[in-house]
């Protein structure tokens, strides 16, 4: 049996354990609650400016801000969100693994946000046109690089993770163009056409229309991106609450350890008194 | 800004629609910087910069990099932009910023 002391010391660093955890759960949760209030926030944004696309297009072709005149690439563009580093359990395989399923080299270039996604591709031996590292702020998220890209391809499909609850993260595929006719699910339907006849525009409607379709698939990429930190935050307060609870479960099992050892100590040394009390009055009898 | 352009911008300031107040909103996806009435909006756009004061036309633009004013009834408030897009419709004025 281990002596009182060494129990006492695994049962202060465990101590420390229950605290880093309780402190990481505290982080992510902080963290859900600020990507929450972000996500509401863009998306009020987002609604008034499909509000003003939806007026200003007659037809309903989303052109990803792209001119007539452009000629994009005959490939799909996938774009796999995964996360910067480990905590992020085994999603992000799951995620990788329902990608592949979908990849042809011939039909589709892939571009990988986040380190462990760029491993798990590497380790695969699949070829990636581009990795980008996952932001690491929140806000204001720079998806201009990204843009440029989606702008070049015929389509775009994203794979990332989402939050479905605190213990629950899911897998999704979207095509980017349906991921901005979704956000706009909320905005209001449109209820006048804008046009030259009755507003001026600076320096063109034409202009105007691209821009904005650009915009919209910078913010529907970005909240993509928050999406899936949502998820990954998500999974890594799931994953500090299950250490916390085990790291306590141990530490009530040392706990009992310690006070057994010092019991066993305290009975030994009654056991010793007792076979010398025992013995001196032995040898006074005789 | 030319003699001509001042002589406008000091008649426009002059009109009696100076003293009547819009109302401007100017946010970003994640915040919002300026959410009440105000009697005028200036800006820079690829024409130059410009003012827009109640019962102004219509009008979308996009907007070049420029610090942005709105005067309200409790003073100036002076925004510096990257870029943006300014939406003027019935005395409301809104500008999206960092699209």
């Amino acid at each position: 049996m281990k002596r009182p002391q060494d129990i006492a010391r695994d049962q202060r660093s465990m101590a420390t354990i229950v605290q880093l955890t309780g402190a990481f759960e505290g982080i992510a949760s902080m963290r859900i609650s600020q990507i929450k209030t972000q996500v509401l926030q863009a998306q009020n944004f987002f609604d008034e400016l499909w509000h003003i696309y939806t007026q200003l297009r007659v037809d309903s072709l989303f052109r990803f801000g792209r001119s007539e005149k452009d000629t994009p690439i005959n490939k799909e563009l996938f774009i796999a969100i995964t996360a910067e580093g480990g905590f992020s359990g085994d999603i992000d395989q799951k995620l990788i693994g329902s990608m592949l399923e979908h990849y042809d080299p011939a039909k589709q270039d892939i571009i990988v946000i986040g380190h462990h996604g760029a491993i798990q591709l590497a380790q695969r031996g699949i070829s990636f046109k581009k990795y980008y590292k996952l932001p690491e702020k929140d806000q204001n998220i720079n998806v201009d690089p990204l843009i440029k890209h989606v702008r070049e391809y015929r389509e775009t499909s994203v794979f990332y993770q989402t939050y479905v609850s605190l213990m629950v993260q899911d897998i999704k595929r979207i095509d980017l163009k349906v991921a901005v006719e979704q956000q706009a699910k909320t905005a209001k339907a449109k209820d006048e056409i804008i046009s030259d006849a009755n507003y001026i525009f600076e320096p063109s409607a034409y202009a105007v229309v691209a821009h904005l379709e650009r915009s919209m698939l910078q913010i529907a990429l970005s909240q993509l991106i928050l999406d899936s930190k949502l998820a990954q935050y998500a999974s890594r307060f799931r994953a500090m609450s299950v250490a916390s609870e085990l790291v306590n479960h141990s530490l009530g099992d040392l706990r009992l350890s310690f006070y057994r050892a010092k019991r066993s100590i305290a009975d030994e040394r009654l056991k010793e008194i007792i076979t010398g009390v025992k013995k001196s009055s032995g040898s006074e009898s005789i | 800004m030319s003699e001509e352009d001042i002589v406008l911008e000091k008649m426009a300031l002059s009109s009696p629609s100076k003293n009547r107040l819009i109302h401007v909103k100017v946010y970003s996806p994640y915040k919002t910087y300026f959410d009440e009435e105000a009697f005028s909006v200036s800006a820079e756009n690829d024409t130059g910069p410009f003012d827009v004061l109640a019962s102004h036309h219509n009008f979308i633009t996009l907007l070049n990099p420029c610090e942005l004013v709105v005067r309200a009834p409790d003073g100036e408030e002076r925004i510096r932009i990257s870029r943006g897009l300014m939406h003027v419709k019935a005395d409301q004025i809104i500008v999206f910023l960092d699209i």
